[in-house]
C-alpha cells in the first residue's frame, strides 16, 4: 500500500483570514497543550467574554444528535447535547465531545488541490477554488459527452453527503451514485426490514426504550458503539432492572452488565434465532393474538422450525441448550416489551438478510412492534422540498435515513440514466435488491463490465479504510480517468485524487434541514458556529457551484442556503429565526403505536400484514423463510476477524482527531489469553497480521484477554492508517480494512459481508 | 452544606463520554486526565465477572494532597478539593501523598480535578455529569447525593448486584465522590482501607507507616513539607520534569490508570 506525503506547493498565498490566526493561538496555547493554570478564574473560556449557543446537528458520527455549540470570540470551545433534541435528551458521546477537536485539527484540508505528480505521489499544488472548480466541471463535462453521465460515480458518506450522492448524482444524471452506510453497514438490515413489514428500520432504531423489559443484542456493543440514545436506553433499562441478553463471541462492555451472555460462535447467530424460534413456537410462548392479526406465514414458519431444536443449535453455535431455551422463554415473559436490537452494522458473512429477518421474526413473534415498550413506529417530520425540475435519474444511493423505495417490485425496471444505462453494480443479477452497492461499483471501474465507469466522485468517504479489499480499490483509483474528492481531512485515498476540494467542517456550516424519522418526528437545524477555517468551504456550496458549472443551475435555483432553508420551513410555517428560537428543533405528533392506527395496518407488505413468510423470496428464488448457512471456517492457525467499535471513535474518520486520539491512540488485537500463550504472545506485545491471502498489516499491540472466545480476535476498526498527512493517526495500530481482501457478496441486499476473513499472528514485528 | 458527587459503577460502561467532556471544557492540559476508565474483568473465558473502574478524585474530606501542600494551592471548599494552579510551588508533594495515585504534574505545576469549580458557581453541573449518558454520574448537595447512593445500592442488590454498596462514607474522612458499587469495591481498584504513600526520606520520619489519619500533626507535616519544598525546589524541578515526560503517555484503556 502507498504511502503517500501530501506534498504541497502554493501558486498563491492562503486567504488567510481571522480563523487561521485563531486557529493557530488555538493549536500552540489554548484547547491543545494548555498550561494547567488555564482554567482558573480568569484563564476559564466560560470566563473570558460572552459564550455565543449555536445549533447543530453532531456530524462525528451518523447517529446525528441535536448539539449546543459554545463558542467565546469566534472560537468553539464545547459542544453539549441539546436537552430540547429527542436523541440526544441533553447528553453527548466521548465523540460528540470531541467535536472542537475534530474542527481545530491542524491537519485539516486547507485549500483546493491539483495534483501534479502521479497518483499516489500525494504531490500537489494549492489553487482557487474559481481554478479548481472549474477544473473539475471541465473535466466532467469530458465525461458526458465521451460516455455520459452514468460513466460518473458518485460516492458519499457523512451528514452532507446528500449534497453530492443524492442532490447532485440526480440532476447530473449517474445512477451510480452509493453510499457506504448502505451496503457496507445496514443495508441487510433495511432490504429485511421492508421485506417483512413493508419499511425500513430507518435512521436510528425504534426501540421504545422507556418502557423495555428485556433486551437482547445480537453483537450490538452497547457503550462501546456509543451511539448516545441507545447507551441511555440501555442505562435506563439497566438501572430498571431489566433483563439483558448479550449474544457476543466477547465479552463485551454490554456483556458485563448482562444477565445472560452467550459467547456464541461467529457466524451462527441465525441458528440461535432460529432455535429461539423454536422454543418460542413449540412451547407456545408467541403472543398468538398479535400474529393471528398482524402477521402471515405463521404456519410456514412453526413447519420450519420444528427440528429447530436448541439441541440443534447448541451443536452449531457451542452454546448450551439450556441457556438457548432459558434465553427464549426469559425474552419471552417480558413480551410485548420485549425485543432483539435490530442491530446497526450487520454486514458480516455475506447472508446477513436472512439473518435480519429471523431477528424481525423473533420480534414479531413477541408482538413487539407497535406496542409500548417495544418498537414504536416512526415517522419522518412533514416538511416540504425546495420546488425544482425533475431529476435526471431516480437516486439509488440509499444511506441511513433513505426512504424506502416506492416500487417494491424486485424484477421491474431499473431506473435509466440519461443515456440509456441502468446501474453498473449488478442489482437484480449478483443480488436482489437493494441501494447501490458501493464495493459493486468498484470493479466496472477496472474491467469496464457492464460499462466503464471513468470518473469518481468522492465525498466524505473514507475509501481505503471503508470498502473492503482496498488493493482492488487501489486499482481503480489508478484506472480512472477522473478523481475528485471533497473531505476535510488528507485520507489516504486523498492521495490518490486529481483535484481536492476541502470542505469546512459541520461547526463551520450550514447543511439542509435534518428531518428525523423518530417517535416524535422532528427538524433539526445545523447552523455554523464560526466561520470556516483556512480556505474551506462548505459542501452546500461546493455542490451548487459545482452545479453551476455543469448545467444544473436549474437545480440550484436558490441564492444562498438561508434562503433554500427559509424556502423549505416556510412549508410549515417557520423561518430560521423560528428555528433558533425553538432551540433548533421542531418537534411534531407521530403515530408510535398500533393503537394510533384505529385498526388499520400500518405495515406496507403486499398482504399489508408482517410477512414472516415471504412469498418474494419464495418468487425470487431465495428461501422465504430464514435458513441457517454455515460459513467458512478458519484455517488451522488461523483467527476469524472480527471488528467493532471503541467509544472515542467513529469508522476511519476520528483517528487523528487530537482530543480523542488522545483517549484511544491505537487498536489493539483481541486474542483470546490462553491462545496467546500457547502463541507464545504476552499481552503488549506488537505482532503483525497476515491474512489468508497474504495480505499483512501491523504491527498491532496484542491484548490478551479471556474476554474473546479462542477462535477469533478482535479489532477496533478504522486504524493502521497510512496517509503521512494524518500526523496522530499514522501507523498507529492496524486496519481491519487491509486485512480483508474477501467480502460474501449478500444475494438479497447486495451488502458485503466482512467478517469472512481470517488471520494469523506473526510475533516478527 | 457541601457538594458531592456520586458515581454509579453499575450503571457505568466505560463510554468515555465524561473523559472527553472534562478534557474539552476544562482545557485539561496533555499529560494529564482527570478521569481514567479502565476495565476490571476477572474470571476465566467463559465465567467471566466484573465490569469498569472510573477513577478521579475522590476528593477526600482528610484530604493529605491539602495537608501536605506548603502553598495552600490545594485547599477544600464546598466539600471539594480544588487546586489554584497560580499558588502551586511545584514540589509536587501532593503527587506523593495521594492515597488514590490522582494528582498530576504538568509544566511543573500540579493538577487535577477541582469539581469544576468555576462551572458550578455559574450556575452549572460539572462537565462529566452533564454529559452522562449512562446515568451514572450526579452531583449535588451531600445529604441528596448519600441519599441517592444508599437508595441506587438498595436497589441494585434487589435487582442484578447482591453485593452492591455505597463507598466512601468512611475512607479518608469522607470522600466527595460517593460511589455506588456493584460489588467488593476492592475488586473495583477501590481500597477498603487507602493509604497514604511515603514520598521521601524525611516524611518516613514523621508518618507512621501503615495507617493515615489526619490529626493535629498534619499542620506541622504541612510546615515540614514547606520547608523541604523550598530547600529542594530546584533539583525536584528537574527530576519532576522528567517523571512528566515519563508519565505523559496516553491512559492505557484497559490497563492502570495513568498518572
Amino acid at each position: 500500500m502507498a504511502r503517500a506525503q501530501l506534498k504541497i506547493t502554493r501558486r498563491q498565498l492562503l486567504k488567510s483570514g481571522a480563523a487561521v490566526g485563531v486557529a493557530g493561538a488555538i493549536g500552540s496555547s489554548g484547547l491543545r497543550g494548555a498550561p494547567a493554570h488555564a482554567a482558573t478564574d480568569d484563564g476559564a473560556w466560560y470566563r473570558q467574554g460572552q459564550i455565543r449557543t449555536t445549533y447543530n446537528v453532531c456530524d462525528i458520527c451518523p447517529w446525528h444528535c441535536g448539539v449546543l455549540v459554545h463558542s467565546v470570540d469566534g472560537v468553539v470551545h464545547k459542544v453539549d447535547g441539546n436537552p430540547k433534541d429527542p436523541k440526544a435528551q441533553g447528553r453527548l458521546c466521548a465523540r460528540g465531545q470531541g467535536g472542537p477537536s475534530f474542527m481545530y485539527d491542524p491537519d485539516r484540508l486547507r485549500s483546493p488541490m491539483v495534483r501534479t505528480g502521479p497518483r499516489g505521489s500525494g504531490e500537489f499544488e494549492e489553487v482557487t477554488w474559481e481554478y479548481a472548480l472549474d477544473l473539475v466541471a471541465q473535466e466532467l463535462g469530458k465525461i458526458k459527452e465521451r460516455s455520459g453521465p452514468e460513466a460518473l460515480a458518485v460516492f458519499g458518506h457523512t451528514g452532507g453527503d446528500g449534497w453530492f450522492a443524492d442532490h447532485f448524482a440526480q440532476a447530473w444524471g449517474t445512477p451510480n451514485a452509493a453510499k457506504s452506510s448502505s451496503s457496507l453497514c445496514l443495508s441487510p438490515r433495511e432490504e429485511a426490514a421492508t421485506l417483512t413489514f413493508g419499511w425500513p428500520v430507518g435512521g436510528h432504531e425504534p426501540v421504545d426504550w422507556d418502557g423495555l423489559e428485556c433486551v437482547a443484542l445480537i453483537g450490538s456493543h452497547i457503550g462501546e458503539d456509543a451511539r448516545n440514545t441507545v447507551m441511555q436506553g440501555f442505562a435506563g433499562l439497566h438501572r430498571r432492572g431489566g433483563t439483558i441478553i448479550a449474544v457476543d463471541p466477547r465479552f463485551s462492555s454490554a456483556a458485563t452488565k448482562a444477565d445472560h451472555w452467550l459467547p456464541i460462535k461467529p457466524g451462527t447467530d441465525t441458528a440461535l434465532l432460529l432455535a429461539w424460534i423454536h422454543v418460542l413456537v413449540t412451547e407456545g410462548l408467541y403472543d398468538a393474538d398479535y400474529v393471528e392479526q398482524w402477521t402471515t406465514g405463521f404456519d410456514e414458519l412453526a413447519a420450519h422450525v420444528e427440528d429447530k431444536t436448541p439441541e440443534w443449535a447448541a451443536a452449531i453455535t457451542d452454546l448450551p441448550a439450556d441457556q438457548i431455551r432459558e434465553t427464549a422463554r426469559s425474552m419471552a415473559a417480558h413480551a410485548p416489551r420485549s425485543v432483539i436490537m435490530p442491530g446497526r452494522h450487520v454486514t458480516w458473512y455475506g447472508n446477513d438478510t436472512q439473518r435480519m429477518r429471523a431477528v424481525f421474526l423473533v420480534n414479531s413473534l413477541l408482538g413487539a412492534y407497535g406496542r409500548e415498550g417495544g418498537f414504536y413506529f416512526n415517522r419522518a417530520p412533514y416538511i416540504g422540498d425546495y420546488a425544482l425540475p425533475p431529476y435526471a435519474v431516480e437516486g439509488s444511493a440509499g444511506g441511513c435515513a433513505a426512504e424506502p423505495a416506492e416500487d417494491d417490485d424486485p424484477l421491474g425496471d431499473l431506473p435509466l440514466g440519461p443515456s440509456g444505462k441502468a446501474r453498473a453494480d449488478g442489482v437484480q443479477e449478483a443480488f436482489l435488491r437493494g441501494p447501490t452497492a458501493m464495493q459493486e461499483l468498484i470493479e466496472p471501474m477496472i474491467s469496464g463490465d457492464p460499462y466503464r465507469i471513468e470518473g469518481l466522485l468522492v465525498y466524505g468517504v473514507n475509501l481505503l479504510h471503508t470498502v473492503p479489499n482496498p488493493a482492488r480499490t487501489l486499482e481503480a483509483l489508478k484506472a480512472l480517468d477522473l478523481v475528485v474528492a471533497v473531505d476535510v481531512l488528507p485520507q489516504e485515498h486523498i492521495a490518490w485524487a486529481d483535484i481536492v476540494l476541502p470542505e469546512a467542517t459541520y461547526l463551520e456550516r450550514y447543511e439542509d434541514l435534518y428531518t428525523i424519522a423518530h417517535k416524535t418526528p422532528y427538524i433539526a437545524l445545523r447552523e455554523p458556529a464560526v466561520e470556516p477555517m483556512y480556505d474551506t468551504k462548505p459542501g452546500w456550496w461546493i455542490s451548487k457551484e459545482l452545479g453551476e458549472r455543469v448545467g444544473l443551475e436549474s437545480h440550484y435555483p436558490w441564492e444562498d442556503i438561508e434562503e433554500y432553508l427559509d424556502e423549505r420551513l416556510r412549508s410549515v410555517g417557520a423561518n430560521l429565526d423560528d428555528l433558533r428560537d425553538a432551540d433548533g428543533i421542531i418537534v411534531q405528533d407521530g403515530r408510535p403505536y398500533l393503537d394510533d392506527f384505529d385498526g388499520s395496518s400500518p405495515f406496507d407488505t403486499p398482504s399489508g400484514k408482517i410477512e414472516l413468510y415471504s412469498q418474494l423470496l419464495a418468487d425470487t428464488g431465495h428461501d422465504p423463510l430464514p435458513e441457517y448457512e454455515p460459513t467458512d471456517e478458519p484455517p488451522d492457525g488461523y483467527f476469524r476477524l472480527l471488528y467493532g467499535r471503541h467509544p472515542a471513535h467513529t469508522f476511519a474518520r476520528t483517528q487523528n482527531t487530537p482530543g480523542l486520539h488522545r483517549v484511544y491512540p491505537e487498536n489493539e488485537l483481541w486474542l483470546n489469553a490462553g491462545a496467546a500463550a500457547e502463541l507464545g504472545v504476552s499481552d503488549g506485545d506488537r505482532v503483525m497480521l497476515e491474512n489468508q491471502d497474504g495480505a499483512t498489516d501491523g504491527p498491532i499491540k496484542v491484548k490478551a484477554t479471556q474476554r474473546i472466545r479462542r477462535d477469533a480476535v478482535f479489532m477496533v476498526h478504522g486504524f493502521g492508517q497510512a496517509s503521512e498527512g494524518l500526523s496522530r493517526a499514522h501507523g498507529q495500530g492496524a486496519s481491519d480494512t487491509k486485512l480483508q481482501t474477501r467480502y460474501q457478496l449478500d444475494p438479497i441486499s447486495g451488502g458485503a459481508g466482512m467478517r469472512v476473513n481470517f488471520v494469523r499472528i506473526s510475533t516478527e514485528a | 452544606m457541601s457538594s458531592a458527587f456520586l458515581l454509579d459503577l453499575a450503571q457505568c460502561i466505560g463510554c468515555e463520554g465524561c473523559v472527553v467532556a472534562c478534557n474539552t471544557g476544562n482545557d485539561v492540559p496533555d499529560g494529564a486526565q482527570y478521569i481514567a476508565i479502565s476495565e476490571q474483568v476477572r474470571g476465566t473465558f467463559p465465567d467471566l465477572a466484573g465490569g469498569v473502574a472510573n477513577h478521579r478524585c475522590y476528593h477526600c474530606a482528610d484530604a493529605a494532597c491539602v495537608s501536605v501542600c506548603p502553598t495552600g494551592a490545594l485547599y477544600r471548599d464546598d466539600g471539594l478539593t480544588r487546586v489554584d494552579a497560580s499558588a502551586c510551588s511545584g514540589c509536587a508533594y501532593c503527587v506523593g501523598s495521594c492515597p488514590y495515585d490522582v494528582p498530576v504534574m504538568v509544566d511543573g505545576v500540579a493538577t487535577k480535578c477541582d469539581g469544576c469549580r468555576d462551572v458550578v458557581s455559574a450556575g452549572g453541573v460539572p462537565w462529566c455529569v452533564e454529559t452522562c449518558p449512562s446515568d451514572a454520574l450526579r452531583f449535588g448537595p451531600r445529604e441528596e447525593i448519600a441519599a441517592e447512593a444508599h437508595a441506587r445500592a438498595a436497589a441494585h442488590r434487589g435487582e442484578k448486584y447482591p453485593d452492591a454498596q455505597v463507598y466512601g462514607e468512611r475512607q479518608a474522612g469522607g470522600l466527595g465522590v460517593l460511589v455506588v458499587a456493584p460489588e467488593d469495591p476492592e475488586t473495583l481498584g477501590l481500597p477498603a482501607d487507602p493509604k497514604i504513600p511515603l514520598p521521601t526520606t524525611a516524611w518516613q520520619e514523621v508518618v507512621k507507616p501503615g495507617g493515615f489519619y489526619i490529626t493535629s500533626a498534619s499542620v506541622l507535616i504541612a510546615g515540614l513539607a514547606g520547608v523541604i519544598a523550598r530547600r529542594n525546589h530546584a533539583r525536584e524541578m528537574a527530576q519532576l520534569e522528567a517523571d512528566h515526560a515519563a508519565n505523559a503517555a496516553p491512559t492505557d484503556d484497559n490497563g492502570e490508570v495513568t498518572s
